[in-house]
């Protein structure tokens, strides 16, 4: 047992510090330092400079043209990014899709679809969640026909994150109403330029428009477009959830979060009121035992030796925590987090803030935005009853 | 950075666990408490096991180990709510193989490692809570040593043990010293605790004392630290069995036709039990990987190792009891014991509140880096 990274793995780590600080923009760190809105052009501008140097997939084998780094790299490697105040990679594509595509799709599609998604071109979305499925997943009903070779799919998906940016989409679809729900679902990519095709952004509680419900009207979609066998889709959607692991913690961000916090409570004098700075030392704490369930998991990957039963708990932990430290920021700025002034997210704005605080601006917005993430990705309620099985079979 | 065992800890874990399960049963432990709470037969049993001596150096007897040895002992201790207290051995071993004069480790440590004397920690003083920096114990000098007169309270197995480790103000600053139980002027008292283990008085009167170091703050705090990693790790296994025993017992249990394991209201507590249990049992890595570091590295990882550990403990003694439904607040049943444990290990070097002050006192710009 050791809690020192060894002598090669912090050679890494400064590695990967060193590229970071010489590559990423310094005004999309600005922004991320100081919570202001993002632009699809930010996001993709990081995007490609990542995919540039091959580390967009960071995750990815070699043999695919990934790095090929063991668990505990990619935790450095992402844990430096975070820290330097990159945005996180939208990972519809090089997260989500491409593990699936390199696990199930055949050498055509890894061909014609992997090297847009590594370097960054093109713009993935998720259509798995309806509006009458949410945690019950495998009750959806986008219905996909197949016809001659091609698939006819009618149907909606709702909640696509970004997906008014999207130029493909892969989707969860219906290829049949045999047996159990689960058996019927097809793995399907779609390009959404396609005819049929409408998306309409929806208005979320901080003003932004971060999710989509897409449409499909007889949208016709190529047969080569399908992954893997017709209704095998939900083992490969299984397969994409394996994939997130202790990434979904975010514990990079917490601790980059956590110091923000700290200057914030310093900026509103509050820093020495007992009462709150008691609080941001119990966030410490959270963060810190957060950390060490990620690196024990870390430490199960790298060494192959143990099995671990805990990774369902790093969802749980990690999208309380960050809500916790939205919540103490709102609370640190207190009475200046009120004004909600929608302008003054964006970088550089020259007007007025109420107080002065322009630091304060987001604050209330990024509170209301983090409500999400004890909803997404399998609400909490859902991982507890995944933990408990656990413990009680 | 690796938390694997290696084949050595994994014996030693299962030589313990043995012992626990075969040596150390209900009923033992029931007749224990039953006669005070401290059974010298035991203690000599783990001593025999080698584990009095975990922290001694092999040249005085022991087995020269470190803190992630002593945090897979103190684990399967825990699980089996063991009453004898080990700790205390590992806190006065380490302080004294630490900070003691050569002469001193050489008269004490092989005797401390074969289970000859039980030597404890006698620091806890009215007026200072947990506070290490608060001792009105005095020394002075006296002839070629010292004599030290004060009253100390909370003293584990105070009237068992052989020597105790004190600290007392000499010329203005703590010292630490070692006092014989059977020296003049030593009295001792005793009583149970909570949990069913014992404790007791130290009332000392011009009682002859060794120095083991002048820098006794220094010496004190490192002691108490060794004995949070102990807490922590005990509290890991006794909230590990504390899980186990609910897990079992509410899938054995019927109410309305079902075992009420199906009930969801019941399995999400489960699963919150589990979530402190492991971020607990993260804590216990992280204190026993940071005993070793440099002083203000090394408190401020106690510290909040403590705080999650003290959260831990208080929610899985309280549902455990609560998930067991009248059963559980009964003597006769073993969960409550469990709880028990819990409730006195939270209050044991310092609670939750305590550690929460020294966090918060503490906390700097950390520039995002813990480990």
């Amino acid at each position: 047992m050791d809690l020192a990274f060894t002598p090669q793995e912090q050679a890494f780590r400064a590695e990967i510090r060193d590229w970071v600080r010489a590559n990423l923009p310094s005004d999309i760190a600005h922004k991320v330092h100081n919570a202001l809105r993002l632009s699809r052009d930010d996001l993709q501008r990081w995007a490609k400079i990542l995919g540039k140097k091959g580390w967009l997939g960071h995750a990815w084998p070699k043999e695919f043209g990934g790095p090929g780094w063991n668990a505990v790299q990619k935790h450095l490697f992402e844990e430096e990014c975070a820290l330097a105040g990159a945005p996180r990679v939208v990972p519809f594509g090089p997260v989500m899709v491409a593990p699936v595509i390199m696990a199930f799709g055949n050498k055509a599609q890894q061909e014609r679809f992997l090297p847009g998604i590594a370097s960054g071109e093109v713009w993935w979305s998720q259509g798995y969640s309806e509006p009458g499925s949410g945690s019950d997943l495998a009750s959806l009903k986008t219905r996909a026909e197949r016809r001659g070779d091609k698939y006819i799919v009618n149907g909606q998906k709702t909640w696509t994150t970004l997906g008014q940016y999207g130029e493909w989409i892969f989707c969860l679809v219906r290829t049949s109403n045999e047996g159990k729900p689960q058996t019927g679902i097809s793995f399907l990519l779609i390009d959404m330029k396609s005819p049929g095709v409408s998306v309409r952004p929806i208005k979320l509680l901080d003003g932004e428009c971060e999710v989509n419900e897409v449409w499909f009207d007889n949208v016709e979609v190529p047969a080569e477009n399908l992954i893997g066998e017709e209704n095998q889709g939900w083992t490969y959607a299984k397969h994409l959830l394996s994939h997130e692991r202790t990434n979904i913690a975010d514990v990079n961000r917490a601790k980059r979060e956590l110091e923000r916090l700290k200057r914030i409570a310093k900026a509103e004098g509050v820093w020495d009121d007992s009462r709150l700075r008691d609080q941001i030392a119990l966030l410490e704490v959270d963060i810190v035992a957060l950390e060490m369930l990620v690196l024990r998991v870390l430490s199960a990957e790298k060494s192959g030796k143990q099995s671990l039963d805990i990774a369902g708990l790093l969802k749980i932990r990690g999208s309380e925590i960050q809500q916790r430290y939205t919540e103490l920021m709102m609370l640190a700025a207190g009475p200046y987090s009120l004004p909600f002034i929608f302008e003054a997210m964006e970088a550089g704005w020259q007007g007025n803030f109420p107080g002065g605080a322009l630091g304060n601006a987001p604050l209330a917005a990024t509170y209301f935005n983090m409500r999400k993430t004890t909803i997404y990705g399998g609400s909490n309620e859902v991982q507890r009853n995944i933990v408990a099985q656990t413990v009680l079979g | 950075m690796d938390f694997d065992f290696s084949d050595d800890q994994a014996a030693l874990r299962d030589a313990v666990q043995k012992w626990v399960e075969k040596g150390y049963g209900f009923e033992r432990r029931r007749a224990t408490v039953a006669a005070g709470g401290f059974d010298r037969a035991a203690y000599g049993e783990l001593a025999e096991l080698g584990l009095a001596g975990l922290y001694v150096s092999e040249d005085h007897g022991g087995l020269g180990m470190g803190p992630v040895e002593a945090m897979v002992v103190m684990e399967e201790l825990g699980r089996g709510i063991v009453l004898e207290p080990l700790g205390q051995t590992f806190v006065t071993s380490g302080v004294i193989g630490a900070y003691a004069p050569a002469e001193l480790q050489a008269a004490w440590l092989p005797r401390i490692a074969s289970g000859e004397a039980l030597v404890v920690l006698a620091q806890q003083e009215r007026g200072a809570r947990y506070r290490l920096d608060r001792v009105s114990a005095t020394a002075k000098a006296s002839g070629q040593g010292h004599t030290l007169s004060g009253h100390k309270n909370l003293v584990p197995a105070a009237d068992q043990a052989d020597a105790f480790v004190v600290p007392a103000q000499l010329n203005g600053k703590t010292a630490l010293f070692l006092v014989e139980a059977k020296a003049a002027g030593v009295k001792t008292t005793g009583h149970l605790t909570q949990d069913g283990s014992r404790a007791g008085d130290l009332v000392l009167t011009d009682a002859p004392a060794q120095l083991i170091t002048t820098d006794g703050q220094t010496a004190l705090e490192h002691a108490v630290d060794i004995g949070i990693a102990a807490a922590c790790a005990e509290a890991v296994g006794v909230m590990d069995k504390t899980l186990a025993i609910t897990a079992e017992y509410l899938n054995t249990r019927k109410q309305f036709g079902v075992t009420i394991a199906s009930f969801q209201a019941l399995r999400h507590r489960v699963a919150d039990m589990k979530m402190q249990l492991e971020l607990a049992r993260s804590m216990s890595y992280y204190a026993s990987l940071k005993l070793n570091a440099p002083t203000g590295e090394r408190r401020a990882a106690l510290a909040r190792a403590k705080v999650q550990l003290g959260q831990s403990m208080r929610f899985v003694g309280q549902q455990a009891v609560q998930l067991h439904g009248g059963i559980g607040v009964t003597d006769e049943y073993i969960v409550s014991h469990y709880f028990k444990k819990l409730t006195q290990l939270e209050m044991t070097f310092g609670d939750t509140l305590h550690h929460l002050g020294e966090v918060s006192a503490r906390m700097q710009d950390t520039a995002g880096v813990f480990a």
